[in-house]
């Protein structure tokens, strides 16, 4: 319960949302709520809702390779929407599907997922190995960045007082590309103890672009750039699937929490990260 | 603040405090099938459907349900609601029964995009939804029942 709530707000454009954000320091923008409606926070004193502001449409532009979702669209409808399901052997609506519960991925949004994520957020890492670029407004431009870069930087800063419009994502064109999602929680809807996504595009036989990202580190998803210039180059065996496992384990920046200790979360990634590439190896494999 | 959805097909006007939760609302207007259990959205004893769609009405603020359609089950009233309520009987999956409208909700709405689910397609309708008494085995058997009850009509097969 939001105890000193005052004002909840239906602004009809993106300069109007800004502007009752402007006026008030101690108001937030929601969406879909989930977060918001669970909080006990004594900050917020105003709501701005900005789920009116139609920027929910999703679109899948085959000519140019191009998906864009728009922030206030339900998790649940990108997940149930045909074109999504056809993006990467249906990586991005299988993925997506791992969040929460179906009422949860019902009320909940992508944007709302993006602009204040949680460390073991599955959104950030999803979309941080997909060619993902966030497009937000901030005092009456907009602006785009590289999802993945922007969640290594001060995000909070950047978003903060922005609305996100949505995300834009390259689809791979012409390679043999896979991606899969790995997540350990303790129950089917429970948030993830550990997260990792992996996405890599094969040509000829080896390895021409790859990536992975790791999240609930515990922290936030981060990508393991160093294992990713690794593979380039390499052809997608089990040793070498193997190798990158446990260089990932190594490389990745690990903690411990009251959920799992760092030393189960590095043994977790040396699986989780072996079995994705493996997946993966599966898939292109079966596509060439 | 004034707020204005359809609630069980009657659009109404209501005073509601800004953070006033849809959970709270609803049971102030009496909609008692939408019951208080753990408030944090695991448990789905206050699932609702908004714009018919299945939701935690814990999670959301009756503020955002201005100029949308809720229905709680005190307005499933169709044959699709009759028949799931009378599976659940026959099957003997209501014991406690606390869980039982938050069950039903959710299968109504699987039912409603999808009128021959799958056993784990049902499972996944039913993961928003927490029952300590029955294993939920029995309300599987009984949303199954319905889809075949009211699948088999609409083919002439019942």
């Amino acid at each position: 319960m939001l105890k000193n709530l005052k004002e909840y707000h239906y602004p009809g454009s993106l300069d109007e949302a800004l502007s009752l954000s402007d006026r008030e320091s101690r108001s937030f923008f929601i969406a879909g709520g989930t977060a918001l409606a669970l909080s006990d926070s004594s900050r917020p004193v105003e709501l701005i809702d900005v789920s009116r502001l139609g920027l929910d449409e999703l679109e899948l532009d085959k000519e140019n390779g191009k998906l864009t979702i728009g922030a206030t669209t339900k998790i649940q409808k990108v997940v149930e929407n045909k074109s999504v399901q056809s993006v990467l052997g249906g990586f991005l609506s299988e993925s997506l599907e791992e969040i929460g519960s179906y009422p949860v991925r019902n009320a909940g949004t992508l944007g709302g997922s993006l602009v204040r994520p949680f460390p073991w957020s599955d959104v950030v890492p999803i979309l941080s190995v997909l060619e993902t670029e966030i497009t937000y407004y901030h005092k009456g431009d907009e602006k785009t960045r590289e999802l993945s870069k922007l969640y290594e930087s001060d995000f909070r800063g950047t978003l903060n007082r922005s609305i996100i419009e949505g995300v834009s994502i390259s689809l791979p064109e012409g390679l043999n590309t896979a991606a899969k999602f790995k997540k350990f929680s303790r129950s089917e809807f429970d948030v993830a103890a550990l997260n990792l996504a992996c996405k890599l595009s094969v040509e000829g036989n080896n390895i021409s672009e790859a990536r992975l990202s790791i999240g609930a580190r515990p922290m936030i998803g981060e990508r393991v750039t160093d294992l990713e210039d690794n593979l380039v180059g390499e052809k997608l065996t089990e040793k070498v699937a193997e190798d990158a496992a446990v260089f990932a384990a190594d490389a990745a920046d690990l903690g411990g929490d009251n959920k799992l200790s760092k030393e189960y979360r590095k043994q977790l990634v040396k699986k989780m990260a072996e079995e994705a590439l493996m997946d993966i190896k599966k898939e292109v494999a079966n596509e060439s | 603040m004034k707020v204005e959805f359809e609630l069980n097909g009657e659009v109404k006007e209501f005073d509601v405090d800004s953070g006033e939760i849809l959970l709270d609302l609803l049971r102030d207007e009496g909609c008692k099938s939408v019951k208080r259990g753990c408030e944090t959205g695991d448990c789905g004893a206050c699932m609702v459907l908004v714009d018919g769609r299945a939701m935690t009405s814990c999670t959301l603020f009756a503020a955002q349900a201005d100029g949308k359609e809720v229905r709680t089950v005190e307005g499933l009233e169709d044959e699709l609601a009759e028949q799931l309520k009378e599976s659940l009987l026959e099957a003997g999956a209501v014991q406690c029964g606390f869980c039982i409208p938050g069950v039903l909700i959710s299968a109504y709405s699987l039912l409603s995009r999808n009128e021959e689910p799958t056993k784990g397609e049902i499972k996944a309708a039913l993961d928003g939804n927490l029952c300590r008494c029955t294993g939920y085995v029995k309300q599987i058997e009984a949303i199954k029942e319905t889809a075949d009850s009211i699948g088999g009509s609409s083919n002439g097969q019942k």
